[in-house]
């Protein structure tokens, strides 16, 4: 996971040579496109490890609420995404020689965000296609329509804290991303249930 | 069947007859010709033809409707006389459908009215992606359903008597 | 009480088809031939009373689709979630020619075939969760399981597409003003007629279209079920009178 998100951001450097000024345009796209790709690898991986001795009916069997179970899935989902997110954030600031020092904390809270709605759906579909054909065709097929917003909101919120823009200018987008967040967590807390039963 | 079949023939049979009203429409009040075609063929008629108001070329005054300019094809530029309704689609570097008749003697095109440019190429295949598929999809599903029912009817392994009820054919 | 619905609404489907096939025909007539072209598009305004309806209809078959998929969860009845397939595979196909019309309408006026509009962006999503809807329903084996996981996406992505709608409105208002959009149109009564017609008419024949097709994959599943290729109890328990 972590190495694929490397060799995604080494091709992009390669297939883009740019300037500081085109970095600071292009890179918040680039970013998510890596941590988009990144966090699919991790979500469809996160049911996959209960594939093996039937780990999963199990697990569904188990009389903790499904709920809880989901919940769990979701937040380690979030740890190990946000964990790789934080450790390849410095090499794209070195390698598209960025300068991001006063930003960190709002960066940090838009990773914590749109990770957190990328998790909220993906795992939902991640449980769902962990039991069907094809799954690793699936759940990007599933998932990535529905994370427009997210995407399109972590891109213009990274792009805006990127460019050292005042708050006020993207903050509706972080507000979007808690308002995703908040519906998909409770949807998905509510409607997992009907996946996880069998 | 059959009447699936009879049914759909009609929808076509309507179908073809509205393509030919279009056609006559068409030819009557769409076509145009362009002034390469209006120098080569000399029709001796009422014609509508289809340019581009060369820039500079316009004198006289539009409010009483007399205008004189250059309309401009693909390689030839004819000059016109305009005598009818003001209009504010006669402006410079505007694509017009002229009607009115060619006058070769005096090498001047003598219009009598302007029509608005014709882009039923757009509307037609518009309406074509819109209602033909529709047509198609519908057909194939009622045909589905009917082999569907021929089939199940044909497999005697139980015939619950309600099934009628849902199936009338 | 869903058979006894289906049976009525069996009788007299031929009625829905005529009655949406007379609307779409005095549609059809207004909007070609009896209406006035537009004094800023020209004939071109025509493909609108096509487009327009197709699109409502699309979103009309969607929230067939959501509160299907509702009614699904809650009754659990297979002849459901055959109607909730219908709605999908209906609503995939209008969004569809509703997205080529459109673009077909947007060359002439907005000379590009594609811009990044938010009601575009919304119905190519909207395209792209039902598509994967529909292939999802391929990759399960098990009916049961089937109908269950095609329900909750059914859902999860209804509840997503106006949030999809509102954060492209910001991401591309915010950038640049739209150079034309529905609202520059004013509506006339010319206008609205031929509009109103066709919105009719596809939307009694978009009901038709769904009894069609939700018979077509009853049928299909019922003769599974006799194949013996179906072992589903519940398609078994509904079949005994």
């Amino acid at each position: 996971m972590f190495f694929f998100a490397l060799i995604v951001i080494l091709v992009f450097s390669f297939s883009f040579s740019m300037d500081q000024q085109a970095a600071r345009e292009l890179i918040a796209g680039i970013l998510w496109v890596a941590f988009a790709f990144t966090g699919i690898i991790g979500l469809g991986k996160s049911f996959s490890a209960e594939l093996q001795n039937d780990c999963l009916e199990y697990l569904q069997m188990s009389p903790a609420p499904k709920g809880a179970i989901y919940l769990g899935k979701v937040a380690a989902n979030l740890l190990f995404i946000v964990t790789a997110e934080v450790i390849l954030f410095p090499m794209f600031v070195i390698f598209f020689n960025l300068d991001v020092v006063e930003d960190l904390p709002v960066l940090l809270l838009i990773f914590f965000l749109a990770t957190l709605g990328l998790s909220t759906v993906g795992t939902l579909f991640s449980a769902m296609t962990v039991q069907i054909r094809a799954r690793e065709v699936m759940l990007p097929i599933l998932l990535l329509p529905l994370a427009v917003p997210v995407m399109i909101a972590a891109v213009e919120a990274t792009r805006g804290a990127l460019n050292g823009n005042p708050l006020a200018l993207y903050r509706h987008w972080i507000e979007l991303l808690v308002v995703f967040d908040v519906v998909f967590t409770v949807v998905s807390f509510w409607v997992v249930e009907l996946i996880l039963d069998s | 069947m059959s009447g699936l079949y009879v049914r759909w023939g009609a929808v076509a049979v309507v179908a073809v007859l509205l393509v030919l009203l279009a056609y006559r429409h068409y030819e009557r009040n769409v076509a145009s010709l362009t002034p390469e075609e209006v120098l080569a063929e000399r029709p001796d008629r009422v014609v509508r033809m289809t340019g581009l108001v060369r820039g500079g070329t316009l004198r006289g005054d539009l409010a009483v409707g007399r205008v004189r300019f250059d309309l401009a094809g693909q390689r030839e530029t004819l000059s016109i006389h305009y005598q009818g309704p003001s209009q504010e689609n006669l402006r410079e570097l505007k694509t017009l459908v002229l009607v009115g008749r060619w006058d070769p003697a005096a090498r001047i095109f003598q219009a009598h009215d302007i029509a608005s440019v014709s882009n039923y190429g757009f509307v037609f295949g518009a309406y074509l992606v819109g209602l033909v598929p529709l047509a198609f999809f519908l057909f194939t599903m009622e045909r589905k359903v009917g082999l569907l029912y021929n089939e199940i009817k044909g497999s005697k392994l139980y015939e619950p008597e309600w099934l009628d009820d849902v199936v009338t054919r | 009480m869903l058979n006894t619905i289906i049976r009525k609404l069996q009788r007299y489907k031929g009625w829905f088809g005529a009655a949406g096939g007379l609307c779409l025909g005095l549609g059809l007539y207004y909007g070609l031939v009896a209406s006035p072209p537009d004094y800023y598009q020209g004939e071109v305004v025509r493909i609108m009373y096509v487009h327009v309806p197709l699109a409502h209809t699309s979103l009309l078959a969607y929230t067939v689709l959501f509160l299907g998929s509702l009614w699904y969860l809650w009754t659990r009845d297979p002849v459901v979630d055959n109607l909730c397939h219908a709605a999908a595979g209906l609503s995939v196909f209008f969004t569809a020619v509703a997205l080529i019309t459109g673009s077909i309408w947007a060359k002439p006026t907005w000379n590009t075939w594609w811009t990044w509009d938010a009601r575009l962006v919304s119905f190519a999503v909207l395209f792209l969760i039902l598509a994967g809807y529909l292939m999802l329903r391929t990759f399960i084996d098990d009916p049961e399981r089937e109908a269950r996981y095609a329900a909750v996406l059914a859902i999860v992505g209804f509840i997503d597409l106006p949030i999809v709608h509102f954060s492209v409105e910001w991401w591309r208002t915010l950038h640049q003003p739209l150079s034309i959009s529905m609202r520059g149109v004013s509506i006339s009564k010319e206008i609205l007629i031929p509009l109103v017609l066709m919105g009719i008419g596809f939307s009694i024949l978009f009901v038709y279209m769904l009894i069609v097709r939700t018979q077509m994959l009853y049928l299909s599943s019922l003769l599974n079920a006799k194949k013996g290729r179906l072992l589903s109890q519940v398609h078994l328990a509904k079949v005994e009178p």
